[in-house]
């Protein structure tokens, strides 16, 4: 009964109905978010193929949105970063990180920089970094903040802040490339996997901004469920997530992500991450 | 509080009051330029902004189904809590003698519907509900405040004959209501279209509306699809008048309540509980450990609340009287007496840009022309509610045009700006620009991508690392922040006896 | 009716000043007005009228029925809403409320017949910003009426009425109160109708007697310019210029 629902939605406090069990997922795709309903219904429908359950997919906007709903039961089952999986797990005791992409076991973050700052690729981040302005991609970010700001402390064992003359937060890994690209800031971090697509895409001009250091690697984007899904729909019902996961093969799926195949992953994968985070202050205690 | 006594010792012209108020606005801007973090980087922007240019001189319709649903549902938003918003705001305004429901009402407009919209979010979800509630709130406060003003403003004289004794209900009712209907009406129109700005810019949080493909194609680089969109923005408020037909609302309003995005299901039973028992105070509250919340809240002021406080202060300063400027020279090419009949149009179309681009967008550009500092965040908040204003004083302007007032013997041109136009319209403009002061406030808050450490930055940050203890000290101290500036506008406002001269 | 000076005082000022800012608009004032008195206020604009009676309106709020100068017509409200609320202390909050949205059957009588009486029954359902000044003040007496008090004061309630409409407003408005203080500008009304007459000047009341002892050509002085006390001077000069026609 939509309309009943909507108008049950105009009555302001009143919960939404708690519906007829659906499943509901969200994810965040690293790159290109246009679109987002028509791709992410088909991995909808084909979840509710392999699962029997109605499945539904939400957009969201940020990271934090996402926690929220997965947080709040809005969703069931979320495509984290590595970070926000780590925060989201914390706040959802018993949930569950299931599978995480070919790609994520090997992630890295690439230091780009603007030819006119002068800085040169090089196996270390170079002294020349001091003074210069700098842009992280989004705040909740793995690999536009977290990993970044981690070696940048690493290194130079101070703040962003202090090390820059100017720290800015992109929101985004291609808007971290466009406003290295223009100048507007001079070096900025950016997720690998985004700066070679745009560099295959030819958005990126050689000539103006290229990679002056790569990141060792780590893990980042992985499925996370809650743990009360069994309860909810049925015994064994994460197994068969999991299972429907890693059997997702269909390219324009996976395209949407993107990533090749999805592998299994668990909880303690993201220990480096958490620690990580806990020693940037991004996490407490 | 040190304006006011300077301004008194020079009583006796409203000429000079107004200027002294003028003056010392600009003053303080100066000292601000002084402080602020202002810098221009060599930039390399042309490609991007050609790339820019051409989204919007080429936008990409392609997706015209998905384009209605935004635009369907930013209308929806927008409309409804309209329609509840200024019901609640009257009933308020009716109250506003009342300390209570006046702190109340400041205290709900002191929050940016953004920041509601993250705080409802926690307890809704992604649903009609936290999109209605990010409009509602606020705006009842803000119409309450003004209804209460415009009430205010009636003669006394029907009040008078009312037999001693009526109460406020029936008072409302015969007499103040009644005078002041059109003021209200049209009041509640103007608002609409702020309704439509706030509804789009919710999109920029994940609500359904067109700031959420905005947002999007902006932040992706697809500025094809971006231009569309802003494009369609534009149509929809330039076309304001057309299709918000009086006869049509109620149709309109069922339209909405259908097009509403469903929620999707979540029993929201305990979260209210936890959110305002638990998530927005420190954990060293919570616990009872008095040593280590003194030091949290000495860590947040020292780190967060002082600097941001001092950040958003002065830009917010150098961009209020930016606006001022901005305004007078751009007002005088959309009116009708000073531009012309037909010259006036592309005057508007400029104004209707200005106003209706949010400011985020504005801010980007001018960050690639300038590099990351406060300039672009101040020329991107004076051009937009520059934008406002001047469209505002210019229909002011246009709505004098037939009036007795204007005479056969005026003079034109540059001399009737100066000697007619400007004085006249003096008044309203700078009532508009006081209460603006608390919009370009909160709105000083959303320029993190530009690396300015505003309060706005830090509340941000704080929902982004899902820290609401910090979000909420942090709003706490905005909202206070906007009440001060609030009040001490509303004294300059009294000063310069603006008070009558405008209302929006 | 009765004979007014045997009444108890329903007012009483004693050597009462008032003062906007540096301006004098009241300067000592003794006054009483008893029960059943029908007072006519004169006296040149600027005098103080409207502000001496205020002064005595804060005296029996509760048992007056005021019109002030303008009236205090809410445009947007018909002919039947702006007299209604003359009774709004005799209706409960939502049965006000109601009366907005369908007219309350007994007031609704009333205020018909009412207007019938005014002239108005053609206007009853206009609202109050298309009736022209002299109906707009026909409603305001209307509302005074529908207050249904013992004491009238009004401030020239009968200026934008032609003058055989005046005086039969005038007549009807004085009996139905038993007591009435009116400014005027149009000294014969006063004459006609009244049985006291006060005549301010620059905020002191400099005539004060029974309506009986005056003459229309006695209370043309007092609206003489202190500068022009020639005698025999033709009246309508002094109140305002005159066209010539040499």
């Amino acid at each position: 009964m939509p309309i009943l629902r909507r108008f049950l939605a105009l009555g302001l406090l009143l919960p939404a109905l708690a519906q007829a069990e659906t499943f509901v997922f969200t994810a965040i795709p690293d790159e290109d978010e246009s679109r987002l309903q028509e791709r992410f219904g088909k991995v909808a429908d084909y979840l509710g193929e392999q699962l029997g359950v109605e499945v539904q997919y939400i957009p969201v906007k940020s990271y934090a949105a996402a926690i929220t709903a997965f947080r709040n039961n809005q969703v069931q089952l979320a495509w984290f970063g590595g970070l926000s999986g780590v925060q989201a797990r914390r706040l959802v005791p018993g949930s569950e990180a299931l599978a995480q992409g070919y790609e994520d076991q090997f992630f890295k973050t690439y230091f780009i920089a603007h030819q006119s700052a002068g800085v040169d690729a090089s196996d270390t981040l170079s002294d020349a970094l001091r003074g210069k302005t700098f842009t992280f991609g989004s705040k909740g970010s793995t690999s536009g903040r977290l990993m970044p700001e981690f070696y940048l402390r690493e290194r130079f064992q101070a703040a962003p802040e202090d090390i820059f003359s100017r720290v800015g937060f992109s929101g985004d890994h291609s808007r971290t490339i466009a406003q290295v690209q223009s100048g507007a800031y001079q070096i900025g971090a950016v997720n690998f996997s985004v700066w070679e697509s745009e560099l295959e895409q030819g958005k990126v001009d050689p000539q103006k901004v290229s990679v002056i250091w790569t990141t060792p690697t780590y893990p980042d984007y992985q499925w996370t469920i809650r743990g009360d899904v069994d309860e909810r729909f049925g015994e064994g019902f994460k197994d068969q997530v999991r299972q429907s996961l890693l059997e997702m093969k269909d390219p324009d799926l996976l395209a949407s992500f993107p990533r090749q195949s999805f592998v299994p992953a668990s909880n303690d994968d993201y220990g480096p991450i958490e620690d990580t985070a806990r020693a940037i202050g991004l996490l407490d205690e | 509080m040190i304006a006011g006594s300077l301004i008194l010792s020079g009583r006796g012209s409203s000429a000079r009051i107004l200027n002294g108020v003028c003056l010392l606005l600009i003053l303080a801007a100066l000292l601000a330029l002084m402080g602020a973090d202002i810098e221009v980087y060599r930039v390399d922007p042309w490609q991007e902004l050609s790339r820019i240019g051409r989204g919007l001189v080429q936008p990409a319709w392609h997706d015209l189904p998905g384009l209605a649903q935004a635009l369907g549902q930013t209308i929806a938003f927008a409309l409804l809590a309209v329609a509840l918003a200024a019901p609640l705001g009257l009933l308020l305004a009716m109250a506003f003698r009342w300390l209570p429901v006046r702190l109340l009402c400041a205290a709900v407009r002191s929050v940016h519907e953004l920041f509601w919209g993250l705080i409802f979010m926690q307890l809704y979800g992604l649903g009609a509900t936290t999109g209605l509630l990010a409009i509602l709130v606020p705006f009842t406060g803000v119409f309450a405040k003004v209804f209460a003003e415009i009430f205010e403003q009636q003669a006394a004289e029907p009040s008078r004959t009312l037999p001693p004794g009526t109460g406020g209900l029936k008072r409302h009712l015969y007499t103040l209501i009644p005078q002041s209907w059109p003021a209200l009406v049209s009041y509640t129109r103007y608002r609409f279209e702020c309704a439509l700005r706030s509804s789009a810019i919710l999109g920029f949080i994940g609500l359904p509306t067109l700031g959420f493909h905005l947002e999007t194609a902006f932040r992706q680089g697809q500025y094809p699809e971006a231009g569309a969109l802003l494009w369609a923005f534009l149509l929809l408020i330039a076309g304001i008048r057309l299709w918000l037909r009086p006869r049509l609302v109620p149709l309109y309003l069922l339209a909405a309540c259908w097009l509403l995005p469903e929620t999707v299901g979540f029993s929201n039973g305990g979260y209210l509980w936890r959110f305002i028992s638990q998530d927005i105070w420190p954990a060293a509250l919570l616990e009872g450990d008095w040593a280590a919340l003194q030091a949290w809240y000495g860590d947040m002021f020292s780190e967060q609340v002082w600097p941001g406080l001092v950040q958003t202060l002065l830009l917010t300063q150098i961009a209020l009287v930016l606006t001022g400027f901005v305004i007078l020279l751009i007002y005088p090419f959309a009116s009708r007496a000073l531009a012309g009949p037909v010259l006036r149009w592309p005057g508007r179309f400029v104004l209707l840009v200005l106003r209706s681009t949010p400011e985020m967008v504005l801010a980007y550009v001018f960050l690639l022309l300038f590099g990351p500092s406060g300039l672009p965040a101040v020329l991107a908040l004076a051009l937009h509610n520059g934008g406002l204003i001047a469209f505002l004083v210019a229909n002011g302007s246009d709505a004098e045009f037939k009036s007795p007032i204007r005479r056969p013997d005026d003079p034109t041109g540059l001399k009737r700006y100066a000697y007619i136009e400007t004085p006249r319209r003096f008044p309203a403009l700078l009532a508009l620009l006081f209460y603006r002061w608390e919009v370009i406030l909160r709105e000083s808050a959303i320029m993190g991508i530009l690396g300015i450490a505003t309060l706005g930055f830090y509340i941000d940050s704080a929902f982004e690392e899902i820290r609401y203890d910090r979000a909420f000290l942090l709003i706490l101290v905005t909202a206070l922040l906007n009440m001060v500036v609030d009040s001490l506008s509303r004294r300059l406002r009294r000063l310069a006896r603006t008070d009558r001269a405008c209302r929006y | 009716m009765s004979d007014g000076k045997r009444g108890p005082a329903l007012f009483s000022l004693s050597a009462q000043s008032l003062s906007y800012g540096r301006t004098r608009v009241l300067d000592s004032i003794s006054l009483s007005i008893r029960r059943g008195e029908r007072v006519a206020l004169l006296g040149p604009s600027g005098a103080g009228k409207s502000t001496l009676l205020n002064l005595l309106y804060g005296q029996q709020a509760a048992s007056t029925a005021l019109q002030p100068q303008g009236g205090g017509i809410v445009d947007l409200l018909s002919v039947y809403q702006n007299i209604f609320i003359g009774a709004l202390d005799r209706v409960g909050n939502l049965p006000a409320l109601w009366n907005l949205l369908r007219p309350l059957p007994s007031h609704r009588r009333d205020i018909t017949e009412l207007t019938r009486r005014l002239g108005l029954e053609e206007q009853l359902w206009q609202s109050a910003d298309r009736l022209s000044g002299g109906q707009r003040q026909r409603v305001a007496i209307g509302r005074a009426l529908y207050r249904r008090q013992p004491i009238f004061l009004g401030d020239e309630p009968v200026s934008s009425v032609d003058p055989l409409q005046a005086d039969a407003l005038l007549k009807h408005l004085l009996a139905e109160h038993e007591t009435a203080v009116v400014s005027l500008h149009n000294r014969q009304q006063a004459l006609d109708h009244f049985d006291r007459i006060l005549v301010l000047r620059e905020g002191r009341i400099c005539c004060d007697c029974a309506a009986a002892e005056l003459s229309a050509a006695a209370l043309d002085q007092f609206y003489q310019q202190d500068g022009t006390p020639e005698a025999g001077e033709p009246a309508p000069e002094s109140d305002g210029w005159v066209i010539r026609t040499s």
